[in-house]
């Protein structure tokens, strides 16, 4: 059966899909602006390879891959991997910050409690919970 | 809080309220050091407890593990200039009555800090574990895990520090982190009671022994000195 449209077509559906939603996001603040500059980056490059996925078919037979679209995939798959590793390092780092920062504050309410003795004793859950 | 004095003993405790109160009056008894009670983001009264027991209490806010409440004493003891800290279990296994043989080699200046010791309370298993550690660590320390330990100030400077906050437990980590640092670590035999209530909150599920199992596994691997000799001193001093 005749394809009703050219591939190229589809992918660059997908992409630029996928980049509008990036951008949006960006667009929304509901990014991070560090990490808007990476997905900005994705978003053009599905955009590129979404309109002219021969390029693909170029590199793979440079490279010596066989089968171009699995060369896509193992690259992909790469950058996903380096990006999860890069979240996992930035939840990291919050997470000491959550903690030097969750100790702080206990240390603070310690400070206070030895200023003002008195209400020791009165432990009060409204303030507590507050 | 008695402002002349230059040593602090510091409990961090998660719903400990039966026993909180005893250890602080035990303390009390045998010395006239300050006590800092870090509440662990309790949900008993371990905090109102211990308050009313005298000492000092600082709440965390949520539950952050041993050795984030001990590291949060160990932040305020540095703010409010102590020099020696001692650091004790809520749940009455450590004696006060050994806190001064803790705290005679820092006095000394032989060591940074001292491990209250007490093989004999491992069982089989934990036996297994601590010889395991310290074939993997090369650490030359008999009892891994005790929580019963002394610091001198240049040990607790390094110990407050940034990078001890995402250590998940209080044992081969610091130790680690104490070697690395060539802080010297001595061990001092003392005697332990049997827990007087509830059970550990390290080992209390075999999920939780595995997960620190593993995890100390990774920490040791990453810290290896395969190709460092080992102290020979029979102190158990690491230089």
């Amino acid at each position: 059966m005749k394809p009703l449209m050219p591939y190229q077509w589809t992918t660059a559906i997908l992409g630029v899909l996928i980049a509008g939603a990036i951008f949006l996001l960006v667009r929304r603040d509901s990014l991070r602006s560090r990490y808007s500059v990476w997905w900005l980056l994705v978003a053009i490059v599905i955009v590129i390879v979404g309109f002219f996925p021969e390029i693909f078919n170029r590199i793979g037979l440079y490279l010596g891959v066989h089968y171009p679209p699995i060369l896509i995939m193992t690259l992909s798959v790469g950058f996903v991997l380096v990006k999860i590793l890069a979240m996992d390092l930035e939840r990291s780092l919050q997470e000491r910050k959550i903690r030097r920062l969750t100790q702080r504050l206990a240390i603070l309410e310690g400070l206070l409690q030895e200023r003002s003795p008195d209400e020791k004793h009165q432990p009060d859950d409204a303030i507590n919970n507050a | 809080m008695n402002f002349l004095s230059d040593t602090v003993v510091v409990i961090p405790a998660w719903n400990e309220e039966k026993t909180i109160k005893g250890i602080i009056h035990q303390i009390r008894a045998t010395t006239t050091y300050d006590i800092i009670v870090v509440d662990d983001a309790s949900t008993d009264h371990t905090a109102e407890e211990a308050m009313v027991a005298g000492a000092h209490v600082l709440p965390l806010a949520f539950n952050l593990g041993a050795w984030v409440a001990t590291q949060t004493g160990i932040r305020y003891a540095v703010k409010k200039r102590y020099k020696y800290l001692i650091t004790m279990d809520a749940d009455g296994q450590h004696l006060p009555t050994a806190i001064p043989g803790l705290l005679k080699p820092l006095w000394d200046g032989a060591a940074d800090v001292v491990i209250g010791s007490c093989v004999k309370r491992g069982s089989r298993a934990r036996m297994l574990a601590w010889s395991f550690f310290r074939r993997l660590t090369g650490l030359d320390i008999n009892d891994l895990t005790s929580g019963f330990k002394a610091y001198n100030l240049q040990a607790l400077l390094l110990l407050a520090t940034n990078q001890a906050s995402l250590l998940e437990y209080q044992d081969i980590g610091v130790l680690l982190l104490l070697r690395r640092a060539k802080m010297r670590i001595m061990e001092v035999e003392v005697p332990m009671c049997p827990r007087e209530s509830g059970s550990s909150k390290i080992f209390g599920s075999w999920i939780k022994v595995g997960q620190y199992m593993l995890l100390n596994i990774i920490l040791s691997l990453s810290h290896a000195t395969f190709f460092f000799p080992r102290s020979n001193n029979s102190a158990g001093e690491i230089e």
